[in-house]
C-alpha cells in the first residue's frame, strides 16, 4: 500500500515538474528511494530486462539497443539520456509504470553506472547484462578498477541470466568466470584494425592475469588496453566467440558479422566495439538482421558524443570524453583527420566528474596532427593547458579561458574546422554555448 | 652539453594516478634550458639497476594488489638503494612508493607487507576500505628555507606514522593521516609524499628546486636555472589557492 502511495505522488509530481517545464531527471527516483529503500521490488515486470554497463560506451550503446528494437516494432522503455545511477533508472521506471507498478513494454533497456549494478538489480529483474570495459576514471569516486570489477564479479556469483562481454578487455572477460554454472555466456571481439599496435600505446589496466597473476601478452591492441589478449599460463582469454566482427573499415564506416554487412554513422574503432555489443544483445531476441542493419546504419546520438554540427557555418566534432581512454579515442580520431584543424578541450572538476584532473596527464598530446591552435576552458582550464604545453604543444597557441564564452568565441574567429572534447559536466554548457 | 639521468620505477605498474607527468614536466622544464634527459625504465624481470649511477630516482602510486608484487622485488636492490641515498642520489616517491620505504604497510585486512626499512616511518590501512584521505590538498614545504605552497590531490587510505621530518605543513586537506598537520615525509635528497597532481605539474618551484639539487651536486656548482614562461601555473595557482583556502 506504501508503495501505491509512494507511485501516486511521484506521478503527481512529475506532473507539476512537466507544467513547470522542468524535465526531473533524478528527483523522482531520488525522493521515491529515499522514502522506501525497497522500492525496486514494487514494480511488475512481464519482458526482457537488457543492462548495459562499462567504463565507456553505455549511452551510446544503450541508445542503439533501445532503437534498433524499435525499428523491430518492440515498445522499449529506456533511460536514454544516461540517467544512470539507481535514482535516475527508478525515475524512468515511475514515469512509465501504472500506479500498481505495472510496466507496459516488449523491452525495458537501462544503462547503469558500473558502481551502481549490485544496487539497482538486488532486487530487480535482469535477463541480460552487456558489459563494454572498465578504464580507470574517477579513482577519487570509484576507487580503483579492480575493486569496482570485483563487487560486479561477485554480483554475478548468483546470476544466472545472459551475460554479454568484450572478450578484448581482460577486465571484462574474466566476468564470464563469475558463475561456472551460468551457461549463457557471449563473448564478442573485433578483429585487428588498420591502426591496431603491437605495443600499447596509452595508459591501460588489467596488465596481470586475475587468475595466475603472470602478466598477460597481447598479439595486438586496438586501443588503450583493448585488444587479442592470452595468459600464456592458464590460456585465461581463448573463449568460444559467439559475435566477431571482421573488415573493419573506418573510411567506408562498415564492418561485417557473419558474412553481413553493416553500415553505420560513425568512423572510431571505439564505436565498432559498442555496435558488435548492440548486435550480440538483440539477436539474442531473435531481432531480424533487415532490422539491425537498418537501424545502424540511421543511428547517431545527438549529444556529444561524436556529433557533427556546423557552428557559423565551421564543420565541429564534438565528443565527451570523461576519462584517458575516452580523450585518447578523440584524438586519435583527430589525428587519423588530416585536415587542419583547431582543438577545444573544456575540462570541469566538479563531483560527478572526478575531482581529481590528474588523469589528463595520461591523455597523449604527442604529435598532434595539423593542429593550429588549442582553447581551453572549464574550471579547470590552466590544468590541461599546462598539460598540453608540457607535451611540447607550442605554447604561444595555446589559449586559456576560464569563461566558456570568452573561450567559443575565440575559438570561432577562424573559420577552421573545430574538434571539440569535454568532459562530463562541461558538455551541456559547452553545446549551449555553442548555441546547440 | 648538460645531461640528468633518471631512473623510472615501475613505469608499466605504478602509473596509476598520471604520476608519469612528473617525468614529463622534468622533462620539459630541463629540455627548455637546454639540458640533455635520459629516463631509463626499470620494471619486474628487467636487468638490475644501479641505483648509485642515476641523478634521480622517480617511483609512482599504483593499485594496492600491484604494489604488494612490486615490493618483493624492489627489497632485492635494499643495499644499492640505501647506498645510492648516502650518496645523495635525489629520491622523489609517489604514495605507494613513498609508503614502500618505510617499515612496513599494513592492509586492511591485516597483512603486513613489508617495506624496505629504510626510513623508519610505517603505514597502516583502514579496515573500513570506504574511507580514505581524499580531495585537494595544500602544504606548506620549505624549500631551501623558503616558504612555498605546493598544491596536490590525495588520495589514499594508508595512514603514515612515526615521520620525523615531513615534507610539509598542511594548509588544506589531510596529509599523513586523516587530519593530519604534517604531509609527506623530507631529506635533503628524499621527498616522498601522497601528493598526486601530479605533484609537479602545478608546483613549478618545486620542480626547479629539485633539478637545481640535481644539476649542483653532479656538476658541483651553484646551477642558475633560467626562468621559464610558467605563466599557466602562475594564475593556475592563483585560482586553486584562492579556492582552496575560501573553501576551508
Amino acid at each position: 500500500m506504501k508503495n501505491f502511495f509512494i507511485v501516486l505522488i511521484m506521478k503527481l509530481f512529475y506532473i507539476g515538474l512537466k507544467i513547470l517545464g522542468k524535465n526531473g531527471g533524478n528527483l523522482l527516483g531520488k525522493v521515491a528511494y529515499d522514502w522506501n529503500r525497497n522500492i525496486f521490488k514494487y514494480f511488475k515486470i512481464n519482458c526482457p530486462v537488457i543492462a548495459v554497463t562499462a567504463t565507456n560506451g553505455k549511452t551510446m550503446t544503450n541508445n542503439a539497443i533501445g532503437y534498433t528494437l524499435k525499428t523491430a516494432g518492440k515498445k522499449v522503455i529506456s533511460n536514454t539520456e544516461g540517467n544512470n545511477m539507481e535514482t535516475g533508472i527508478l525515475s524512468t521506471l515511475l514515469k512509465n509504470c501504472t500506479l500498481s507498478g505495472k510496466i507496459k513494454a516488449d523491452f525495458l533497456v537501462f544503462e547503469v553506472d558500473e558502481g551502481y549494478v549490485p544496487v539497482v538489480f538486488k532486487d530487480f529483474r535482469l535477463d541480460t547484462l552487456v558489459i563494454l570495459d572498465f578504464f580507470r576514471d574517477q579513482l577519487d569516486r570509484n576507487g580503483e578498477v579492480e575493486s569496482l570489477i570485483l563487487r560486479i564479479n561477485e554480483f554475478l556469483k548468483n546470476y544466472n541470466g545472459n551475460l554479454v562481454l568484450n572478450n578484448d578487455d581482460p577486465n571484462v572477460a574474466r566476468l564470464g568466470k563469475a558463475n561456472p554454472d551460468n551457461k549463457n555466456i557471449y563473448y564478442f571481439s573485433v578483429d585487428k584494425y588498420k591502426f591496431a599496435t603491437k605495443d600499447i600505446k596509452e595508459a591501460g589496466e588489467g596488465k596481470f592475469c586475475p587468475f595466475c597473476n603472470t602478466r598477460i601478452e597481447y598479439e595486438y591492441y586496438q586501443y588503450s588496453h583493448i585488444g587479442k589478449f592470452k595468459c600464456p599460463n592458464c590460456d585465461y582469454g581463448n573463449n568460444k566467440i559467439y559475435k566477431l566482427a571482421t573488415d573493419i573499415d573506418l573510411e567506408n564506416r562498415s564492418f561485417k558479422i557473419d558474412n553481413i554487412t553493416y553500415k553505420i554513422r560513425f568512423n572510431s574503432i571505439y564505436n565498432i566495439y559498442n555496435f558488435v555489443a548492440v548486435i550480440s544483445c538483440v539477436s539474442l531476441y531473435n531481432i531480424d538482421v533487415k532490422f539491425i542493419q537498418e537501424a545502424l546504419s540511421k543511428f547517431i546520438l545527438n549529444n556529444g558524443r561524436l556529433e557533427e554540427v556546423n557552428i557559423k557555418g565551421v564543420p565541429t566534432i564534438i565528443n565527451l570524453a570523461k576519462n584517458p581512454t575516452g580523450c585518447n579515442v578523440s584524438l586519435r580520431i583527430l589525428n587519423e583527420d588530416t585536415e587542419e584543424k583547431e582543438l577545444l578541450f573544456v575540462l570541469n572538476d566538479k563531483l560527478a566528474d572526478g575531482q581529481d584532473v590528474s588523469w589528463i596527464w595520461d591523455i597523449n598530446f604527442n604529435n598532434l596532427n595539423n593542429v593550429k591552435r588549442i582553447v581551453t576552458s572549464g574550471i579547470r582550464a590552466y590544468d590541461i593547458a599546462i598539460r598540453i604545453k608540457t607535451s611540447g604543444f607550442d605554447e604561444t597557441k595555446i589559449e586559456p579561458y576560464l569563461n566558456l564564452h570568452e573561450a567559443v568565441e575565440s575559438l570561432y574567429k577562424t573559420n577552421t574546422k573545430k574538434y571539440i572534447i569535454a568532459n562530463y559536466t562541461s558538455l551541456q554548457p559547452t553545446r549551449k554555448a555553442l548555441g546547440l | 652539453m648538460k645531461e640528468l639521468n633518471i631512473l623510472y620505477l615501475y613505469p608499466d605498474i605504478l602509473e596509476l594516478y598520471g604520476d608519469f607527468g612528473n617525468i614529463q614536466v622534468l622533462k620539459y622544464r630541463l629540455e627548455k634550458r637546454g639540458i640533455k634527459v635520459n629516463v631509463t625504465p626499470y620494471s619486474i624481470g628487467d636487468e638490475a639497476p644501479d641505483f648509485t649511477r642515476f641523478d634521480l630516482i622517480f617511483s609512482g602510486g599504483g593499485a594496492d594488489q600491484e604494489q604488494g608484487i612490486l615490493s618483493k622485488d624492489l627489497i632485492k636492490y635494499k643495499d644499492n638503494i640505501k647506498e645510492a641515498i648516502n650518496n645523495g642520489v635525489f629520491f622523489l616517491l609517489i604514495c605507494g612508493s613513498y609508503q614502500l620505504f618505510g617499515k612496513y604497510y599494513k592492509d586492511a585486512d591485516g597483512n603486513i607487507i613489508p617495506g624496505l626499512e629504510i626510513f623508519d616511518y610505517y603505514t597502516e590501512a583502514i579496515e573500513d576500505r570506504q574511507k580514505r584521505c581524499i580531495g585537494n590538498i595544500v602544504i606548506n614545504a620549505n624549500l631551501k628555507d623558503k616558504d612555498t605552497k605546493i598544491i596536490g590531490f590525495e588520495n589514499h587510505g594508508g595512514q603514515t606514522f612515526n615521520i620525523d621530518s615531513p615534507f610539509g605543513n598542511v594548509l588544506y586537506g589531510n596529509g599523513n593521516k586523516f587530519g593530519d598537520t604534517k604531509e609527506g615525509f623530507m631529506k635533503q635528497n628524499v621527498i616522498a609524499t601522497y601528493l598526486h597532481g601530479p605533484l609537479l605539474s602545478k608546483n613549478p618551484e618545486l620542480a626547479d628546486y629539485i633539478i637545481k639539487y640535481c644539476l649542483d651536486r653532479k656538476y658541483g656548482e651553484n646551477t642558475i636555472l633560467e626562468p621559464l614562461n610558467d605563466d599557466f601555473e602562475n594564475k593556475c595557482r592563483e585560482q586553486l589557492l584562492n579556492r582552496f583556502s575560501s573553501n576551508n
